[in-house]
């Protein structure tokens, strides 16, 4: 009986695309070069060019790992509202295992799929579910969706969302007016398919970079404890507040912060697959969090989706030059406190104001694949003054830009169904959540309004004398 | 009472349904009659691989030549079976230099394209291929689904008026005197379409001529009528990976020796094989060593494949054969030729000739030798139109390819599905009805099992061969109860039951030699759904009726040990 190979996924995850020299054509015989000549003369089978596939991706050999349970399609929040969806075992395993080298034609349903990872983390056989969905849906892109199509545009600027912001964040307050506007909201959805059910996340005044450069960095200087944030584009643009509550939380346990320059994770360009745009921003990002990690830094994101790009997806996707390091690297920003510094006992006997009383907490799906899907209530238990429930496993249904998109508005709703019963029989007020598009379906199904927990961590940490710093 | 027919046909192999359909479109009324499904000999137990003639361009040109001849000719005619991979020998440090060049030069002189290619050139076309992999050459080799082509011809035969019955075997050749005039078969349930229902019965068919197709089990038939054949079964094991780890058929760039080729076969990859002599074409050893060598050895050339899931595996045997007097000991030097033994010249017995030897690449230029043959003894002349006839499924291919919808399927199915039935696409997939997947891992639509139905009865295992539904992952873990269920109301309970039995026992078969890693756990998967969930390890509803003794629920509790180290 042979041996179970000691990790049979190992080359299926991570094996990196082959693109070394290995023999040089000057190493071969002269015989060889001139029967290669010959043969040439002599015969009319021409080989297929094969070479550019060399360089492409190759999932079926992950396929091996599925014994076709089910399992990812009973936990697929998509598939469970939308009968139409064939569920990831299909967009994943089966489709890459009916693929032969040469066929293109990924099935559009891929584009359906909200890249929430739930699969991933479900599959009780290690399949690289979402590798081969982002994957696929990046070929399908690739090869299938016309680049002038309203629907590739529409997904391009929703995937690109961090090129406007700035613009948007120059002009804020006129961006927040003109974007609230009716007739904005119902040409978005009339020319570019963006629902206009929804309300644009409001931009805001000062950019969390900015008021970083106004304060002059870190107050903290450290060559020990040394962390690089990675705050993502929504902390910059649109809630500085969690990126700014991050900073003090993390000086109050005396580290030194460095805020890295940055581009979007992609996160939300692996869910459109744009995979060219990912790989771009990843080099960016991968090339300057290692350089801080050189630096002797740790990288924290207090955005869920984004560190899980990070730490999945990019070694995953790409091979860029440090990915591995840099994912080994990174953390969430919760649970490094709880790691390298007893967060619990720091916590003990700290109250919050009545600004914060009781809250619905969900878990983002990101969160719960990095396996934190249990840390807020933990770390929250000790904090005085403060009372959260967990509104269970649900799936918040938006998914980053999914939920954003005219035709997937009502799935988006439907998956959410669950989680907003259950806010609402939490009997709290108010939303707690680690990801930017949970907490703005979060308000957008109650009403509520949602905080990020390293808000309440400073509160608790910190106290109200912060708020006399953001000036 | 005895049927008549002009010629019968003894197998249903890719030998016995080539010469069935050439000698029906020559006009000739025929019979073939096979003792279970088409293929289920020798051609259903190959690795499928189209040769290029570059496996025998140093060892034996003359079958090199051929082997180039009908693989061009198979693209044509048989489009829809064939799958032009491209091949590649492969050259490791160890493997001789001098060797390489012959086989390059060989190539050149039978008339295979071939190319050298550097090392990285050969890694960049398979990326799995071990690093010191250093030359290699390239050659027009090809995939080839046994069974479709094999099924092809039969239906073929069929639509020129032949008459092919499965599960007839051969009880007894009728011979008079010096002449074979026929044979009586034991229908297993009944002629016709098979159905499980049907009981048994016997059949004299009378022919003017009667051609030995069977193969390895040709000495076997000749001894019915007292003759001998010295056929000398040759096993080799072929095992079978989940996915393909390689798209181009890879070749061991060496003499002679086990486990050398990789061929990238529909979803799968199959490897193989070795070549050792048995005595017993249906009963020889199967060992677990087999299956390890073949993994190990040709891990050499694709690493991957050390830790890559395999399937199942399974044993063929080669009908080798040589005329008795050159007595070559190593089955791997016997010639791959094959021979027709016209038994009236031989050993002056009228009416009968045995074909023995040969290989799946050249069967319809063995198909036509045998039916000029066949024609000429019985003063027929009629020109061979099998070169440039394509068959059913082949016909205007490229024209096909292009203005074809996906028949709402998700592309991925519509693909595979187009793939397999050719231009048979249309006729079948088209329907007003719902045209679920019964096999999701091979991608297998309702349609295309109901056609098949069609074609064979309640033979499942029939079906199977036709479209590939429990052939992959699951090994029909999860469709074979939807496939049977397709049997349904046309066929009744019984008859279903027996059917699904029948296929799942099939599958289980070659699962056995694949029970670690990955293909353990599905297994593990596959009895919790059927023997528990389902109910089919003793289910009331299986008992024999008619035999209240046999009640599965006696379970012998004495058959256990108390576990080890108790």
């Amino acid at each position: 009986m042979r041996a179970e190979p000691s990790n049979p996924l190992e080359f299926a995850r991570t094996r990196p695309i082959e693109g070394g020299e290995i023999m040089s054509d000057a190493e071969r015989s002269t015989d060889e070069r001139e029967s290669s000549e010959r043969s040439r003369d002599a015969g009319e089978f021409e080989p297929i060019q094969v070479f550019p596939e060399a360089e492409e991706m190759d999932l079926r050999p992950g396929a091996d790992d599925c014994y076709k349970c089910s399992t990812c399609d009973t936990n697929c929040p998509v598939a469970e509202v939308d009968d139409e969806f064939p569920g990831p075992k299909f967009q994943g395993p089966e489709q890459w295992r009916l693929k032969r080298k040469d066929d293109h034609d990924v099935d559009e349903s891929v584009m359906k799929c909200s890249n929430c990872m739930r699969c991933d983390s479900t599959c009780p056989s290690e399949v690289p579910l979402s590798q081969m969905h982002n994957t696929a849906r990046g070929e399908y892109v690739e090869q299938n969706m016309s680049k002038f199509s309203r629907e590739y545009l529409r997904n391009r600027i929703l995937a690109n969302y961090r090129r406007l912001a700035p613009l948007a964040a120059a002009f804020p307050r006129t961006a927040n007016v003109v974007m609230g506007l009716s007739i904005t909201r119902w040409l978005g959805e009339k020319t570019l398919g963006i629902t206009s059910e929804r309300e644009f996340p409001e931009f805001a005044t000062e950019t969390f970079r900015e008021w970083w450069a106004k304060r002059n960095g870190s107050n903290v200087s450290n060559p020990d404890k040394r962390v690089a944030y990675f705050h993502g584009c929504y902390a910059n643009y649109n809630t500085p507040e969690v990126a700014k509550a991050l900073v003090r939380v993390y000086e109050r346990f005396g580290y030194e912060i460095v805020v890295p320059e940055q581009h979007c994770s992609g996160t939300p360009m692996f869910a459109n697959g744009m995979l060219e745009d990912a790989r771009r921003s990843a080099e960016t990002n991968v090339r300057e969090l290692a350089s801080a990690i050189d630096d002797g830094a740790d990288v924290v994101a207090s955005c869920s989706s984004c560190s899980m790009s990070i730490r999945q997806e990019y070694p995953e996707l790409f091979d860029v030059d440090g990915t591995g390091d840099v994912a080994a690297n990174t953390w969430d920003a919760v649970e490094y406190l709880r790691v390298h510094e007893d967060l619990e006992s720091a916590l003990e006997g700290t109250s919050v104001g009545p600004e914060f009383d009781e809250f619905a907490y969900h878990a983002p799906c990101h969160a719960r694949n990095q396996g934190l899907d249990g840390q807020t209530l933990e770390v929250l238990d000790v904090v005085e003054g403060v009372d959260v429930t967990d509104v269970g496993d649900s799936c918040s249904g938006i998914s980053g830009t999914y939920g954003w998109k005219e035709e997937n508005y009502e799935t988006s709703m439907k998956i959410g169904e669950e989680m907003f019963e259950h806010m609402s029989e939490a009997g709290a007020a108010a939303g707690l959540t680690e990801c930017p598009t949970c907490s703005m379906q979060m308000e957008h199904g109650t009403g509520y309004e949602i905080t990020h927990t390293l808000e309440v961590l400073e509160a608790a940490l910190v106290g109200p004398n912060a708020a006399t710093e953001s000036t | 009472m005895a049927t008549e027919t002009d010629v019968l046909v003894l197998g249903g192999g890719s030998t016995g349904c080539g010469i069935a359909r050439d000698l029906a479109m020559r006009g000739l009324e025929v019979t073939l009659v096979e003792r279970y499904n088409l293929t289920d000999g020798t051609t259903g137990r190959m690795h499928g691989l189209l040769h290029s003639g570059g496996r025998y361009a140093v060892s034996d040109r003359e079958s090199a030549t051929e082997c180039i001849e009908e693989n061009e000719i198979l693209r044509n005619i048989a489009g829809h079976c064939v799958e032009m991979t491209g091949g590649l020998f492969v050259k490791r440090p160890e493997d001789s230099d001098s060797y390489f060049r012959e086989k390059l030069e060989g190539c050149r002189e039978c008339g295979i394209p071939a190319r050298a290619l550097s090392g990285r050139e050969a890694r960049e076309r398979e990326p799995y291929l071990a690093e010191d992999v250093s030359r290699a050459i390239e050659v027009p080799d090809g995939a080839v689904d046994p069974f479709r082509l094999c099924v092809a011809n039969a239906l073929d035969a069929e639509a020129h008026g032949a008459r092919i019955e499965t599960h007839a075997e051969v009880v007894d050749l009728l011979r008079e005197g010096a002449d074979v005039y026929g044979v009586r078969v034991r229908h297993d349930s009944g002629p016709g379409r098979r159905n499980h229902g049907t009981s048994g019965s016997t059949e004299e068919i009378t022919a003017e001529y009667v051609v030995n197709a069977t193969g390895a089990w040709a000495g076997q038939i000749a001894a019915m009528a007292d003759l001998e054949v010295e056929v000398r079964p040759s096993k080799g094991v072929m095992t079978i990976m989940n996915v393909r780890q390689v798209d181009t058929v890879i070749n061991r760039c060496r003499p002679k020796g086990d486990a050398d080729i990789i061929v990238p076969h529909e979803t799968t990859a199959i490897l193989g094989t070795t070549d050792e002599e048995v005595t017993d074409p249906d009963d020889y050893p199967e060992a677990e060593w087999e299956v390890d060598t073949m993994i190990d050895t040709l891990s050499e050339l694709v690493p991957i494949l050390s830790e890559a899931r395999t399937l199942r595996s399974f044993w063929g045997v080669r009908p080798l054969y040589e005329p008795p007097e050159r007595g070559t000991a190593d089955p791997t030097d016997i010639t791959r030729d094959f021979f027709l033994l016209d038994h009236d010249e031989r050993d002056g017995v009228s009416g009968l000739v045995s074909i023995v030897g040969g290989k799946f690449t050249t069967y319809r230029a063995m198909a036509e030798e045998i039916s000029d043959f066949v024609c000429g003894k019985l003063g027929v002349r009629a020109a061979c139109p099998t070169a440039e006839e394509p068959l059913p499924g082949s016909e205007n291919l490229e024209r096909l390819e292009d203005g074809m919808d996906d028949f709402g399927l998700r592309s991925p199915i519509a693909r595979r599905s187009k793939q397999r039935l050719g231009s048979r696409s249309r006729a079948v997939l088209e329907t007003d009805e719902p045209n679920p997947v019964i096999c999701p891992c091979e991608g297998v639509t309702r349609a295309e099992v109901r056609d098949a139905i069609a074609q064979s009865g309640s033979d499942l295992n029939a079906v199977r061969i036709r479209t590939r539904a429990s052939m992959g992952n699951c090994q029909g873990g999860f469709c074979c109860g939807p496939m049977a269920n397709e049997l349904h109301p046309d066929y009744d309970e019984v008859t279903v039951r027996r059917a699904l039995d029948e296929l799942f026992e099939e599958r289980w078969k070659g699962q056995r030699h694949a029970l670690w890693g990955e293909q353990l756990s599905q297994a593990m998967l596959n009895y919790a759904l059927h023997a528990t969930t389902m109910n089919r390890d003793r289910d009331p509803a299986s008992a024999d009726p008619s035999d209240p003794e046999a009640d599965a629920a006696s379970l012998e509790y004495a058959a256990f040990d108390a576990g080890e180290g108790r």
